[in-house]
């Protein structure tokens, strides 16, 4: 398991990297852009607080918010993306491409298969976060003197590092769908659809009355990108709610895995049935 | 059970309402070099990828040496050697640290530098990226996957395919040795020739249905038998048209007859013409497997 844990980081490494460093160039563009953006905004307050904004969960009052509006918003959403490639990928993708043979014909358990992928995706999420908020972090450090905040370098740190749970959602229920539909193509699809109304759905509710009911079925809901959680954290309840989620889409990826036809590409439902 | 490397019982696999294979009912006995025959799409890579527990049959059972292959799939795969029939590899890695990865997953403490012994021989520079290799060298990484932890049972699909026939010979020569060694081989293989040298028993599977399972040379010996005559006087066009006879040649040196059934008939025909000559031609798997294909139908891709 271990050696199979090992490998599957080795081949996401490049990937870390990439999307580490690539992820990071944004929050420090935010970050280090925030003295001349607040000198430059001074007198346009009303601007801040428009329609538009608040459907995309900005909020551009005070550097706490401004960060929260871009950095912690806007970071675990372009994450998300990489938990959907990578979460798809893993199972769906590696199947279509013919790998998934490779390592289906060897002795391993196929539960085990999918935990080792998981995990590695677990990995890889929280190392790329990790590059991203020290990026942040770091960059903070940088201008703490001529930005008043109570925010410090580690609070920026950590509310990026508490995106883990999300993008660990989208990467768990990507896994699951890659395990569920026919092919990558089609997991992909519904996984993107699922980040993208769950982005927007969860910032409409607190506009439109009528989604308020329905605000618990989005993803982005147990996350909260506000100035408020950049100081005191995100709330419990809401990590362990996005924990579960992905948990459930682990268990959902590991039933539908084991009794999946390798190379066949179907619906659960279209299992094989006798026409003599 | 138990004296069988491979046995199936009624193993029925349908794609949706498509049939993949149907009721195939298979022995391969421990120490065989089993050919399975069949053209593309006739159920072959199924078969062999439901021993592997890749796809699930719709019903039946698979068993490797007396293990269940869907309940004890893991114990069944350390022993085994497997070459897909569509490779698919790690590209971004050079072939050497593909070995080792391979090698260190396969649960095994057999011969760790086997898979070095192996690439020399099929003269393999693993210090490449896999992406630079040709087809048959790709090929021959399959190859070394297959065999590199000297497994008890080889299931090997066309493993020659792509290969030029020097290497072929290599992993023909590799095939026998590793049987010689005490495993079992089970391969299937287009090229009838490479099957024939090799193989002592061969399967042919047709529209899914397991059509035959036979040692080799009593299928080149009891399906049907070519015989060339020389006679005193020539017989007449139509002397030997009968059911079960085909004449499929005469000229001034003699006839020569396929006989299917009814040899004793023939025989007794043939001496009222007198014969002179009397010689029994050997018949190659390739026309006994023409001759239950039609002349190549009975496959369905699907």
């Amino acid at each position: 398991m271990f050696r199979l844990l090992l490998q599957e980081l080795r081949f996401r490494i490049n990937g870390i990297i990439g999307w580490g460093l690539g992820l990071s160039f944004f929050p420090v563009v935010y970050v280090g852009m925030y003295p001349s953006f607040a000198e430059q905004m001074a007198s346009f307050e009303e601007l801040m607080d428009l329609a538009i904004y608040q459907a995309m969960g900005i909020s551009m009052a005070g550097f706490e918010g401004f960060i929260a509006s871009t950095v912690t918003n806007l970071v675990p959403v372009i994450l998300c993306i990489y938990a959907v490639i990578n979460g798809t990928g893993t199972l769906a993708g590696e199947e279509d491409d013919g790998r998934l043979e490779l390592i289906v014909s060897l002795p391993i358990h196929r539960w085990q298969i999918v935990a080792v992928k998981t995990v590695a995706l677990g990995i890889a999420l929280f190392i790329i976060l990790a590059i991203v908020g020290a990026g942040a972090a770091l960059t903070m450090e940088m201008i703490t003197i001529s930005v008043e905040t109570r925010v410090t370098s580690l609070d920026v740190f950590l509310s990026l590092l508490a995106a883990w749970p999300l993008a660990m959602a989208v990467g768990m229920i990507s896994l699951f769908l890659g395990a569920f539909s026919p092919n990558r193509r089609i997991a992909s699809a519904i996984a993107t659809v699922v980040v993208l109304v769950s982005y927007l759905g969860s910032n409409l509710s607190g506009m439109i009355s009528s989604l308020e009911k329905i605000e618990k079925l989005f993803l982005f809901h147990y996350y909260e990108a506000t100035a408020q959680a950049l100081e005191m954290g995100q709330q419990t309840y809401n990590m362990i709610a996005l924990v579960v989620i992905s948990l459930v889409a682990f268990g959902l990826a590991l039933v539908f895995f084991q009794r999946r036809n390798i190379t066949v590409g179907a619906w659960p439902w279209q299992r094989g049935v006798i026409s003599k | 059970m138990t004296d069988y490397a491979i046995e199936t019982q009624g193993l029925s696999l349908y794609y949706g309402r498509h049939r993949g294979i149907l009721d195939v009912d298979l022995r391969v006995e421990k120490g065989d070099i089993f050919g399975f025959l069949g053209p593309n799409g006739a159920g072959k890579t199924t078969t062999q990828r439901v021993l592997m527990d890749i796809i699930r049959p719709t019903v039946g059972k698979a068993y490797i040496f007396g293990k269940d292959c869907q309940k004890e799939g893991v114990a069944i795969r350390e022993r085994i050697g497997y070459l897909s029939g569509e490779l698919s590899l790690y590209n971004n890695m050079r072939a050497r640290q593909f070995f080792k990865m391979y090698f260190s997953l396969q649960k095994s403490n057999n011969d760790p530098g086997h898979w070095q012994k192996l690439a020399d021989r099929l003269e393999l520079d693993t210090s490449r990226k896999i992406r630079e290799y040709s087809s048959g060298n790709k090929q021959k990484v399959g190859i070394v996957i297959a065999f590199m932890n000297k497994p008890d049972l080889l299931v090997l699909d066309e493993p020659t395919s792509g290969l030029d026939p020097l290497v072929k010979q290599t992993v023909m020569e590799l095939v026998r040795e590793a049987n010689q060694a005490s495993a079992t081989v089970f391969f299937s293989s287009h090229i009838l020739s490479e099957v024939q040298a090799v193989c002592n028993r061969v399967g042919i599977i047709r529209e899914g249905q397991l059509v035959a399972t036979e040692r080799v040379e009593d299928l080149t010996t009891q399906h049907f038998r070519r015989i060339r005559f020389k006679f005193a006087k020539t017989p007449p066009g139509d002397a030997f048209t009968k059911d079960g006879v085909i004449e499929t040649g005469r000229d001034e040196g003699g006839i020569t007859l396929e006989v299917y059934t009814h040899l004793d008939r023939v025989m007794k025909k043939a001496t009222s013409f007198g014969i002179t000559d009397i010689e029994t031609i050997p018949v190659s798997l390739e026309e006994i497997f023409l001759a239950y294909y039609g002349k190549g139908n009975g496959g369905n891709n699907v």
